[in-house]
């Protein structure tokens, strides 16, 4: 019992740091873009203000929407709260390792995104539709892509469960392994896809003809909306995380003491802050791609799993 | 506990469905009553079966038994309830029960009502003849069994006989099953001659049959079978049946007939052939692959709410083979472990696409119902008009589309983790990758099951009626509704409890032979794993709570902040102009992107007119159609058909319709074996 409340206590922390965290990641590449482009840009502390002003404001809601659209934002938010604790991010393993690994943290995520995209189509405007029918379609084009992915860094530990994973790795001491520079590189398109970012949709606009997550949250306003922004915001720092985890994740703590946690906020949040470079550099050279053009990028990111699979067998 | 006897509970059940079905025939006058007696026999005898399977799996045993006997010739049919009969038998009592009781409700309604004699008596028929398909013990009864749920479900198929449409499908039906039984008789013919013997026991021995022999007959048993259960490119009578058929029926069909397919491939190619080489398995897992992403693609650009199930059976069929197919790479890799996993992975699905696929076709049922129609694009707005269909509904969709913690998910989790130990049992790299990209397959199969059923949920239940049927729908009674909530609540409790299902597949698996299912798998009642040691558990119910956990930090999140706390509506924008169903995202327009993505696939041929008066850019109509391309039916079957329908014409020469003729064929016919028994002798 004492075990199962601690897990659940570790879980909670881990949720509520990573929750915590989770709009610095936003500000920061902003900022950093901001800069890319000499501009000054807004502070790093903006997602907060913004989460509190949206936070305190009206909720308001259509006429035609049922409750399915007054849970949507909900869970989104709570789907992404629980991906959380499956994944190790300053310990060696997941708060609620056993809960059901990598699979269940995909599943997870796969479950807000459907409780959203239906949402999106309760308010009867085009665009809700136009947004969860894009978002729906660029979803199961990366899915594969993911699962290529993710079956290569789990082939080492033999488990999908990600606590196996980077103990399977620090216990092997091999940094990098060919295929998974490969690998690698499929998944960070999968981020890129499944994050909403440029090249495959830009976080930024409201145009009609290019939205694709914004469009399918249009109509959110006030605390729905802050919740989808805080959550879409902490999964995009657990996808890096996935990746850290799977690639590098030297620097992890495997015991619970002050010295190797303080290492490995320091370790976290240095590799963290390299993905979110790399995140803003993308951003930063690339124009975004019109939606039909997506699937040859998802295909890229589809044969770079492959091929790092082939290496790994033939 | 209450345990009952499974051969007693089985003969109590089929005597109940016999005697009901009679009492109907009897009671034709009232229909009231038939429904009654027919409708609430069949939910009593399937909860005796259930309960009666239940048994039989607690007891691991196997009952045997003689059905009937000719003293005279000393023919007997026998039965045999064994722990994989038993799996199969306790799947259809959980879905037959609520149909039965949906049906009490369905039947009343236009154009069922007058014909509530015939349905109540054939589903009753219908149902023995599954049970008997399942425990038959030898090859006859199996037949009889097989034989009678084909012309069944034929009938049942063509209630709606006025419409050509519904006659079109039973009789492609009966086709396209005529030529698996066909098969299946063929390669029951070899068995039983190597054998000597009609019992199913000395012929699925296993070492019945060796070299080409064999594979013949396993590809034989494997088309045959693979018609029953809808797999492609041998689907082509599914989804014109599904929809033909009386709600219950589909639900019936897509939940447990196509079923009876997956258990020939699992009783006759996985287990009776002897251990089966690694390219059986290769085949079924890609078939099961092929049939879950193209079944998935095709569901997509259905509108037709019950086409769209149709076609997601197909899809669930090969996901269910996706696991069947890696369990017999690894039985012919020498991996009984690993093998476990992916037959229960297999197993597991067919009970749980039975549970969610029940539920949405009865969901479909209770919208045709209120409405009228079953198109989508015609509904919307439902979840106000009818919410307790729309929440159960929704909790179909979650399961299907394999989101946790529901069951869909539990299924799946398994499947993928046969997928990726599957690469031990084999050293040929080949091999091995074929299994990285099964599981790429099943994973896209899964997000597009998502998308799929997005719209189909969203289109039909949520923002505003697209005609005024819609509008004007009204809840179905409490007798429809039931039935659903108690399907929703299995979906729940199959997801959340992977331990208790293991724990009864454990049983079957321990009975069929080359398995040897690791204790590991099963981690308390909550959990599950695919291998021994700490890594890779799943436990469905602490995702649940996660997220429940998650749905109260949101709240507080939103109440902490909030200095209103009223919540004001407001009309959606439209645009500028008056917000209606014609300013609604349509499915077609949903599904469009994927359309064009996947065009490869579908070929589709668009038209669009624009109809104007004035100049060509202000069209005061606009008219858009869209089809995409039968690709099996343009390409495989009708070159077939034509070409038999040929070679009949050329054979019609030989009908000389002359009696003379035909004793001459019969005479050449005994000589022509009198020759042959002559010359082998």
């Amino acid at each position: 019992m004492n075990e199962v409340l601690r897990s659940f206590a570790g879980a909670a922390l881990q949720a509520a740091f990573l929750l915590a965290v989770a709009p610095l990641l936003r500000g920061g590449i902003k900022k950093m873009k901001a800069r890319m482009q000499t501009r000054q840009g807004p502070p790093l502390l903006q997602g907060y203000y913004d989460l509190a002003k949206l936070l305190r404001k009206e909720t308001v809601r259509s006429e035609t929407a049922s409750w399915v659209y007054a849970m949507g934002p909900r869970t989104y938010f709570a789907a992404a709260v629980a991906a959380t604790t499956l994944a190790p991010v300053l310990m060696a393993s997941a708060p609620l390792e056993g809960a059901g690994g990598i699979l269940g943290l995909v599943g997870i995520l796969a479950l807000g995104r459907f409780a959203l995209a239906s949402a999106a189509l309760d308010t009867g405007s085009p665009f809700g539709g136009m947004g969860s029918s894009r978002e729906m379609t660029i979803a199961a084009l990366a899915e594969p892509a993911l699962m290529l992915g993710l079956f290569t860094s789990a082939l080492a530990a033999g488990s999908l469960d990600l606590g196996t994973v980077v103990r399977g790795e620090l216990a092997a001491g091999v940094l990098f392994r060919p295929s998974d520079i490969l690998a690698l590189s499929g998944l960070f398109i999968v981020l890129i896809a499944e994050t909403g970012r440029i090249p495959v949709d830009n976080p930024a606009t409201h145009l009609e003809l290019t939205m694709i997550h914004e469009a399918m949250v249009l109509e959110y306003s006030g605390p729905d909306l802050a919740l989808v922004e805080w959550a879409s915001a902490l999964k995009e720092l657990l996808y890096i995380t996935v990746l850290i985890d799977l690639f590098v994740p030297l620097g992890i703590a495997t015991t619970i003491a002050a010295g190797p946690l303080a290492l490995a906020v320091a370790a976290w949040a240095a590799k963290a802050s390299v993905f979110a470079i790399a995140i803003t550099i993308v951003e930063s050279t690339n124009a975004k791609l019109r939606l039909f053009r997506v699937p040859e990028l998802v295909a890229v990111s589809l044969g770079l799993g492959f091929i790092a699979l082939a290496i790994r067998f033939l | 506990m209450f345990s009952l006897n499974p051969a007693l509970g089985l003969s109590a059940a089929a005597a109940l469905h016999g005697v009901v079905s009679v009492a109907a025939l009897l009671a034709r006058r009232r229909t009231e009553w038939v429904r009654r007696l027919g409708f609430g026999g069949a939910a009593v005898a399937s909860a005796i079966t259930g309960l009666a399977s239940v048994a039989a799996l607690r007891s691991g045993g196997v009952s045997r038994g003689v059905l009937f006997v000719h003293h005279a010739s000393g023919f007997s049919l026998d039965y045999a309830i064994d722990p994989l009969a038993a799996w199969f038998l306790l799947v259809l009592s959980l879905l037959a029960l609520p149909i039965a009781v949906f049906s009490l409700g369905y039947a009343r309604h236009a154009p069922l009502n007058t014909r509530s004699v015939f349905l109540a008596v054939t589903f009753n028929v219908l149902l023995l003849s599954v049970e008997l398909v399942f425990i038959a013990a030898d090859v006859i009864g199996f037949l009889f069994g097989w034989e009678l749920m084909t012309l069944a479900t034929a009938a049942l198929v063509a209630t709606e006989y006025e419409n050509p449409e519904s006659r079109r499908a039973a009789y492609l039906y009966l086709v396209m099953s005529h030529v698996g039984t066909g098969s299946l008789i063929a390669a029951f013919f070899v068995l039983a001659s190597a054998s000597g013997s009609g019992s199913l026991a000395t012929l699925l021995a296993g070492d019945v049959l060796t070299g080409p022999r064999r594979d013949l007959v396993f590809l034989l048993l494997f088309m045959g079978f693979g018609v029953k259960a809808g797999v492609i490119p041998l689907h082509v009578w599914l989804p014109e049946a599904h929809p033909a058929a009386p709600t219950g029926i589909s639900a019936l069909m897509s939940g447990v007939l196509i079923k009876t397919g997956i258990y020939g491939i699992v009783r006759f190619c996985a287990f009776g052939l002897g251990t089966p080489p690694v390219a059986w398995g290769v085949l079924v897992l890609m078939v099961g692959g092929v049939s879950a992403v193209l079944g998935v693609l095709y569901a997509l650009m259905q509108h037709d709410l019950k086409r769209l199930l149709a076609y997601h059976s197909i899809e669930n069929i090969g996901i269910i083979l996706l696991g069947v197919g890696a369990g017999m790479i690894a039985i012919a890799g020498g991996q009984p472990g690993l093998a476990a996993v992916g037959i229960a992975a297999g197993l597991y699905h067919v009970m749980n696409h039975a549970v969610f696929k029940g539920l949405l076709f009865l969901g479909t049922g209770s919208v045709t119902v209120a409405t009228g129609t079953r198109q989508i694009e015609e509904l919307g707005g439902l979840l106000r008009r009818m919410p307790w269909t729309g929440a159960c509904f929704l909790v179909g969709a979650v399961a299907i589309t394999g989101l946790p913690p529901l069951n869909g998910f539990a299924s799946e989790w398994l499947a993928f983790q046969a997928l990726l130990h599957g690469f031990q049992s084999s050293s040929e790299p080949l091999l091995q990758l074929l299994f990285p990209v099964a599981a790429a397959m099943l994973a896209l199969t899964g997000a597009l099951a998502a998308a799929c059923f997005v719209k189909a949920f969203g289109m039909t239940f949520l923002a505003l009626p697209r005609s005024a049927s819609a509008a004007a729908a009204r809840e179905a009674p409490a007798s429809m509704v039931w039935p659903q909530a108690m399907l929703a609540a299995l979906c729940v409790l199959l997801g959340v409890c992977p331990g208790v299902v293991l724990g009864a597949l454990h049983t079957v698996m321990v009975s069929l032979p080359h398995l040897q299912p690791p204790a590991e798998m099963i981690r308390g009642p909550f959990g599950m794993a695919a291998t021994a040691g700490p890594s890779a558990v799943v436990t469905p119910g602490v995702l649940a709570i996660a997220l429940l956990v998650g749905l109260g930090a949101a709240a507080l999140a939103v109440m902490v902040m909030r200095l209103r706390s009223a919540i004001r509506r407001a009309p959606t924008w439209g645009c500028g102009g008056l917000l209606g169903a014609h300013t609604e995202y349509t499915a077609t327009a949903f599904s469009k992107p994927l359309m064009m993505i996947f065009r490869a696939v579908y070929r589709p041929t668009r038209e669009v007119e624009a109809l104007a008066k004035v100049s060509p850019y202000f069209p005061y109509e606009v008219r858009y159609h869209v089809e995409i391309e039968p690709t099996f039916e343009r390409y495989v079957y009708e070159p077939l058909t034509d070409r038999v329908l040929r070679m009949a014409e050329r054979l019609k020469v030989l009908q000389a319709g002359s009696l003379h003729a035909y004793l001459g064929y019969v005479i050449v016919l005994v000589l022509s074996l009198v020759l042959m028994v002559w010359w082998t002798r």
